[in-house]
């Protein structure tokens, strides 16, 4: 393979530095090395699909007959709080893959390896990325087939779309660095459900925010997740609007604030994490 | 001029208070092996991470084929192959998908990708587990997986980190031949280890790591010179017997009694034929024991002879059969 035989054993210089051609290249190998493991793991998929599902049978047929909201139907109020919990609930899903992932030993091979690092955890990303959007587009299928009725005009259609791809980036970058932080998936497992679990809920999900006590209430006006829920149910639920705070008055900009705030920090922090060192 | 494929000078890492690196020098020519040889927690993994450029160093320097890991990490990766003491394999894909990814992943196409993978699959005689998933491997069929991962291109260093560790005998001896090959082929290699004799049989010469420091350097000859010879031991079936084979073979050896072990400890510089020479003895006076062994010095005299207890106990006293 050496080209410059008599001096030196090295091998001839392949890559001076990796540009965008070669990112993409490689991020597209790397996701489809992802994607490859949802047929073969299929358990990673129940996260995002049985986990909302349950939620949806029980509050839609056993808590829901006792709550009342004003002026829509449960069902209509119902499914935007699944999907905004279903954008959260992202986080850990994304999180527990990657924990898994980084205490493989491939990771590493990939990171010895003269790839650009970006490609590593962008296929990674991506990868994730797509697990939640089959997720939610088995959600979203699973509460049209219920009868779910989201009155969407074209544009507010685009809008949602859009808010919801940039949730799903969001989350899916904070998961991926939340995964890389903590020491095992377990771990994972478990602040994902003290942190994002209670959060879920005290965000206008399945009740309203308004008939809160104080405590629960303020939490909810300002928990970022509210402003998920909120934007998801004003865009499929003419004449709905909700109130209480800045975020939940203005719920699509409050999300699109979020999101990005996320991918401000989580962006920069999980590439400087990565470059470093490892916990395995 | 001869070409340092791996060199390092002063080279510390730091992790919290613990020192699992320093100040280690070392360097290894182009076209030869060379062996980190050390317990666990010795820093042998710490050090080749920072060479693969997984580290980053605290303090001194490393540098690949000249280039320091640091500031040219990007050409360090194109220079070395890493294979881990944990498979560096991706378990939801199959032996043959891992190939052909790491192949693609280093510029080939797919379709010479694939020529590469079915190759290796041959030489590595992986064929009849290539479509299973790394995960329903056994460690010595991943083993093999990962050598042939790190082959991809050929590697200007080799680094293999405890390759045979916690492998059954018999897949070591595959191991062991494999790298052989690639010895053979010329590559230079870094190969770090816990056991003696597979740094006697692979390395040209080996340092001897212990705390995150070098302990001694040199061939596997010099090292072995300088822990000990071999030696016979002969573990009486009583301590009655113990007593009468210690007078019996006082005349003939000078030996070392170890009366808890009722094991009676001969130098063997002639090996084989010290062997038989004290067996001919015990056999003659028809005292019965359980053992007579040739034991060959293991990783626990090198550390005793080597870390400044060697003055007071020439001799090991504890006893470790190598393996």
């Amino acid at each position: 393979m050496s080209a410059v035989a008599a001096t030196s054993r090295q091998p001839v210089r392949t890559r001076h530095h990796a540009g965008p051609l070669e990112f993409v290249r490689d991020t597209g190998l790397l996701t489809g090395r992802s994607l490859r493991a949802i047929p073969r793991v299929p358990e990673r998929l129940l996260d995002v699909t049985i986990q909302p599902i349950v939620f949806i049978l029980l509050f839609l047929y056993v808590f829901g007959s006792a709550i009342h909201v004003h002026g829509v139907n449960y069902k209509d109020y119902l499914f935007p709080g699944i999907i905004g919990q279903s954008l959260a609930f992202g986080i850990i899903g994304a999180g527990v893959a990657t924990s898994n992932d980084m205490t493989e030993g491939v990771i590493d091979r990939f990171r010895s390896m003269p790839i650009s690092r970006l490609s590593i955890i962008s296929g990674q990303v991506m990868g994730q990325f797509c697990e939640q959007v089959l997720g939610m587009v088995i959600v979203v299928a699973f509460g049209l087939a219920l009868g779910w009725n989201p009155q969407l005009t074209l544009g507010h259609g685009f809008e949602l779309l859009g808010l919801v791809i940039l949730g799903m980036l969001a989350f899916t970058w904070a998961g991926v660095l939340a995964g890389m932080l903590v020491r095992s998936p377990d771990a994972m497992q478990g602040v994902g459900f003290i942190v994002i679990f209670p959060l879920s809920f005290l965000a206008g999900t399945f009740v309203p925010i308004a008939g809160m006590a104080l405590i629960p209430r303020t939490i909810a006006q300002w928990d970022p997740i509210s402003a998920l829920v909120a934007s998801v149910r004003e865009l499929t639920t003419p004449g709905w609007t909700s109130s209480g705070s800045w975020p939940l008055d203005h719920p699509e900009l409050a999300m699109a604030f979020w999101c990005l705030l996320l991918l401000a920090i989580c962006v920069p922090v999980a590439l400087r994490r990565f470059n470093r060192t490892l916990a395995a | 001029m001869t070409e340092s494929a791996i060199h390092t000078h002063g080279l510390t890492k730091r992790f919290g208070d613990f020192v699992a690196v320093e100040n280690l020098d070392f360097e290894v020519q182009e076209g030869t092996v060379v062996s980190l040889l050390g317990p666990n927690g010795a820093g042998k993994t710490t050090t080749v991470r920072m060479l693969a450029t997984l580290l980053h160093p605290d303090g001194g320097t490393a540098a690949v084929g000249g280039h320091d890991v640091v500031g040219d990490a990007a050409r360090v990766r194109e220079l070395i192959s890493l294979t881990g003491q944990f498979a560096a394999l991706d378990k939801n894909l199959t032996a043959r998908e891992n190939l052909i990814l790491m192949g693609r992943l280093r510029d080939r196409g797919a379709a010479e990708a694939r020529r590469i993978a079915d190759e290796l699959i041959d030489r590595f005689d992986i064929g009849t587990f290539r479509d299973r998933l790394v995960k329903n491997l056994s460690g010595g069929e991943r083993r093999r997986v990962d050598l042939a991962a790190g082959l991809i291109d050929r590697p200007y260093v080799l680094v293999l980190d405890e390759p045979t560790a916690g492998l059954d005998p018999r897949s070591r001896q595959v191991v062991w031949s494999t790298i052989r090959e690639l010895v053979a082929d010329g590559v230079t290699l870094l190969l770090t280890t816990q056991y003696l004799e597979e740094a006697d049989a692979l390395a040209d010469r080996v340092v001897l790591i212990d705390r995150g420091r070098s302990v001694a350097s040199g061939t596997p000859t010099q090292l072995k010179t300088q822990v000990g010879q071999q030696r016979v031991d002969v573990i009486a079936a009583d301590t009655e017997g113990f007593e009468a084979l210690s007078e019996l073979l006082w005349e003939r050896f000078e030996l070392t009694r170890l009366p808890e072990q009722r094991t009676i400890s001969i130098p063997a510089p002639g090996e084989a034929v010290d062997l038989a020479r004290v067996a001919d003895v015990v056999s003659d006076s028809g005292i019965g024991v359980d053992e007579i062994a040739l034991r060959r010095p293991t990783l626990d005299d090198a550390f005793l002879a080597l870390t400044g207890h060697a003055a007071a106990t020439p001799e090991p006293e504890r006893q470790e059969a190598a393996a």
